[in-house]
């Protein structure tokens, strides 16, 4: 097979893998403007904490998953109070503080960061085997096939979780109708915590599979926010299908972009065909029609 | 507590004797504060002031946070700086820096305003990011990484010192600051203000949202502009790296944690902005202000614990953030590197316990302390007998059709009101009714058929093109302009703005009292009112009433029912949706019964009353004669 051919496919392979975690990162924006209309623009901030007390946990010699399953304990946590500290109160008031106040709590999120892990960037420990699989000439390493398998692991467990149990039925009562759902006995303010504590939890998640990849640095956060909101906006803030593909699409995109404009202009062409696809579908490419009601 | 100071002054005029006294100040700062340090802290806060009252146009009076403000900040500098290395002189490099970001400001501004909210902020920010990409890599052009160095140019043979470009620099910022006031305090400026609480609204009454918001963002850009050519001679060397998500961040939290809404806020903003690095530097001072910052907002608490009460979230969380504050300012060793957790902490303090900054919260306190004279207000003039002749029929439909999804909410819809008719439209809930005034009014685009308003057909699904012909309406979920007062809504209704003539319509709806108070103060019913004032205004030749009663208390029905009769007189034409049965049964020329999306029966009241398809609509099937027909509202 021609060699060019071959290179931009492992481009868009590895890219469309690290989407996947993208994908994850954006799903979280998606649960809590679901039940309460606001996003954490923090969230990268979450997947970096999360990372980090991955890391904490595993070099104090704890074993893989328990570290895993620590962090994600600690995104719950930190999602609870970024909705309690940051959001609970603007959304009251019914004005757009939320978005300053979570982009505060995140800036002292990094700062706390610097000052407790240092600034560099770390490695993050794996029980994965060395070495990378090959399919047809592409070459996959484990902890991309980690990403894709933990992404789509847990976007599964979530959406099951919001179909079968209680709880989820509760949390889609409150996103389609507030008032509604707290005249027939739903405490919407516990539904809506859930939810950012669910967010947190994916973000921390997200932050324990892209660290083995990319390592962990308090620089992660302000990049992942932006891609992983822009691909919730581009699949439409209520597409969890849309989601991936328009995750694995961005993570290809910058991938074969970096490999054929170089590695500054990694970012441009996606960032381009953002701005398109906000002017032309405002609702997003998966998203419903919004009816303006008057 | 104690009656405020009655100042014989206009707040205008106070303001600017305050402002004009505190620019005389800052000119003669450095005679005081001597040192090159001193000096370029002082530059910088000028330069964040005007960058800053450019931000504060689109995320204070537009509403939308907006993140592209440093990157077109960068841009502006850049553009100065390249024309400088080209031989440009400094009024010239200015302008070409003003250019440098106006042009892609306004290019971003068309696609990104037709977003709202998150999304708009998402536009802006890969915008930004993809800014510093170019800059970062058009190695040729920018130097990239490298970074640009600039000798600054004398202004008209003129060579500036370190000082005199401090002059020109606060002569910036009050020009940007004046122009800025006067701008938005005029009708461009409150049509703004309209749209960020009402876009439906504002292109109903023609105001039009997107060229406003597109002027303003262009506004808001040109200042970038003008403060990236400055900074750009004031430090004589450009990095991309410098204007990143950082900086932005730090422009956006100065301007919130100033004051929205506010020049004053926004150069307050600035001044901390800038003064920050050497705030924290200074570990003395910064001890002061943090305990100072844990006094204040521990007052709060304690006037809540002698109250008994349990203290609100917003009384509680600022005392945290500042306590956590005051242990790292006293407890870590290295509080330099804290520098951006300590600055998020205050932020936090502040936008959770003042919301309108510091601004906002000092006014508050001065408008309790003093009362300003009063604008005064002309004598009222015109009234409802005055509306736009015109000739032919009011309006034609002729079979409108709309469906949501599976929905068919309006189906084949043929309907004429004649010059001077009162038509109203009844149905039960879900029938159709409002979805009928939307398509007429613009705001959804019909699947099929046409409407014709005074002979013109405006086009499809334009609010402002049905505005144009001729078309007003009000909402049955009230749409008021929440930020401006009763008269200023009128205001910018009107084709021609004058006062007398927008008092005139407020006395026509009986709020002459109340053309001073805001919008957020006045109660239901008024704003009701109001908001057929605001209709009226714009001189309709065909007016839709959406259900005007809802929610009003009886004198207020009687009110309402005087006033339609009297813009009937006036041979206004009016479609109007109404259950109160009183109402339509005095007003209507004919009635029009909608029922599943289709017009099931068109006539005078009394033929209504009797028509067996509206009482099987309004009480099903087979009981007919038994019952009294109460239930049909004419």
């Amino acid at each position: 097979m021609n060699t060019e051919f071959l290179a931009l496919a492992q481009m868009a392979v590895g890219g469309g893998l690290m989407g996947m975690a993208y994908a994850l990162v954006a799903y979280g924006f998606q649960l809590t403007h679901a039940a309460g209309k606001a996003v954490n623009f923090g969230q990268g901030e979450l997947v970096m904490l999360g990372a980090f007390a991955g890391l904490s946990l595993s070099t104090a010699a704890l074993p893989y998953w328990v570290s895993v399953s620590g962090a994600m304990a600690v995104g719950a946590a930190l999602g609870w109070f970024v909705e309690r500290t940051a959001v609970r109160l603007a959304l009251q008031q019914r004005n757009e503080g939320w978005i300053l106040l979570t982009i505060i709590v995140g800036l002292f999120a990094v700062s706390a960061a610097e000052n407790i892990w240092g600034r560099e960037d770390k490695p993050f420990p794996t029980p994965w085997p060395e070495g990378a699989l090959e399919f047809f000439g592409i070459s996959v390493t484990w902890p991309e096939l980690a990403i894709a398998a933990g992404a789509l692991g847990i976007m599964t467990l979530v959406e099951l979780a919001k179909r079968y149990t209680m709880a989820g039925i509760a949390v889609q009562a409150v996103s389609a109708d507030q008032d509604a759902a707290e005249l027939c006995g739903i405490r919407s303010r516990s539904a809506i915590s859930l939810s950012w504590a669910i967010s947190g939890m994916s973000a921390a998640f997200a932050g324990t599979i892209i660290a083995p990849v990319t390592t962990v640095g308090p620089t992660m956060a302000a990049s992942l926010t932006l891609k992983a909101f822009s691909v919730a906006v581009v699949a439409g803030l209520d597409s969890s299908f849309g989601l991936l593909l328009a995750g694995i699409a961005l993570g290809a995109t910058e991938n074969i972009s970096g490999f054929l404009l170089g590695s500054g202009w990694r970012e441009a062409p996606g960032l381009i065909l953002l701005i398109l696809a906000l002017a032309l579908r405002p609702q997003g490419l998966f998203g419903k029609k919004i009816i303006r009601k008057v | 507590m104690f009656a405020g100071v009655s100042l014989g002054m206009r707040e205008r005029t106070a303001e600017r004797i305050v402002r004009i006294t505190v620019f005389v100040g800052l000119a003669a700062l450095p005679a005081l504060w001597q040192g090159q340090y001193a000096l370029g802290l002082l530059t910088l806060m000028a330069v964040y002031g005007v960058l800053l009252i450019g931000l504060d146009t689109t995320v204070g009076y537009l509403g939308q946070v907006n993140l592209a403000q440093a990157a077109l900040f960068a841009l502006g500098a850049y553009g100065t700086a390249l024309t400088v290395q080209a031989g440009a002189t400094l009024p010239l490099a200015l302008l070409a820096g003003i250019a440098a970001a106006l042009v892609p400001g306004a290019a971003l501004a068309l696609p990104a305003l037709r977003l709202e909210g998150p999304q708009f902020a998402l536009s802006t920010l890969s915008f930004a990011t993809l800014t510093i990409i170019v800059l970062n890599e058009l190695e040729s052009v920018t130097n990239g990484a490298l970074g640009l160095s600039i000798v600054r140019p004398p202004l008209f043979m003129l060579r500036l010192n370190a000082t005199s470009f401090y002059w020109l620099c606060l002569v910036a910022l009050f020009v940007a600051w004046e122009s800025s006031q006067i701008l938005l305090k005029s009708r461009f400026g409150l049509a703004i203000e309209a749209l960020r609480d009402s876009p439906t609204a504002t292109d109903a009454l023609g105001i039009g949202t997107l060229r406003h918001k597109v002027l303003a963002f262009a506004w808001g850009s040109a200042l970038a502009g003008l403060a990236g050519g400055l900074h750009a001679m004031n430090f004589g060397y450009l990095q991309p790296a410098a204007f990143g998500y950082d900086l932005m961040v730090m422009l956006l939290l100065g301007v919130v944690f100033g004051g929205r809404r506010s020049q004053w806020g926004a150069f307050l903003g600035a001044a901390i902005v800038a003064m920050l690095p050497n705030l924290l530097s200074n570990h003395l001072l910064f001890s002061v202000l943090v305990s100072l910052g844990c006094i204040l907002s521990f007052i709060p608490l304690i006037r809540a614990a002698i109250s008994r009460r349990v203290p609100f979230f917003r009384e509680t969380a600022p005392a945290a953030a500042m306590a956590i504050a005051a242990i790292l300012a006293f407890f870590v060793p290295n509080m330099e590197e804290w520098r951006k957790g300590i600055f998020a902490l205050f932020l936090f303090a502040v936008v959770v316990g003042f919301p309108n900054g510091i601004a906002g919260a000092m006014a508050t306190r001065l408008y309790q302390l003093i009362r300003f004279a009063p604008l005064p207000l002309p004598p009222a003039t015109g009234g409802v007998p005055s509306s736009r002749r015109s000739s032919g029929v009011a309006l034609r439909l002729s079979d409108l059709c709309k469906s949501f999804g599976g929905v068919k909410a309006v189906e084949g819809v043929t309907l004429e009101i004649r010059q001077g008719e009162t038509l109203g439209l009844i149905g039960p809930n879900g029938s159709g009714k409002t979805t009928l005034v939307n398509l007429i009014s613009g705001l959804y685009a019909p699947d099929s058929g046409s409407v014709e308003i005074a002979g013109t057909q405006p086009a499809r699904g334009s609010l402002m093109s049905a505005c144009s012909a001729g078309s007003a309406r009000t909402f049955q979920n009230l749409q008021p302009f929440y930020g401006l007062t009763a008269l200023e809504s009128i205001m910018i209704c009107q084709q021609k703005r004058e006062k007398s003539e927008a008092m005139g319509w407020l006395a026509a709806v009986g709020l002459e009292e109340k053309a001073r108070i805001r919008c957020s103060e006045m109660s239901y019913g008024d704003l009701r009112f109001l908001e057929i004032a605001r209709a009226l205004a714009t001189r309709p030749r065909l007016l839709m009433l959406d259900e005007p009663a809802a929610g009003m208390s009886k004198p207020d029905i009687f009110r309402l029912v005087d006033l339609i009769a009297s813009i009937k007189q006036a041979k206004v034409p009016i479609l109007l949706i109404e259950h109160h049965q009183d109402v339509v049964a005095e007003l209507c020329d004919r009635v029009a019964v909608m029922d599943g999306g289709r017009l099931i029966a068109l006539g005078t009241p009394h033929e209504i009353r009797r028509d067996p398809k509206v009482i099987e609509a309004y009480l099903g099937s087979d009981n007919t004669e038994t019952f009294e027909q109460e239930a049909i509202p004419c």
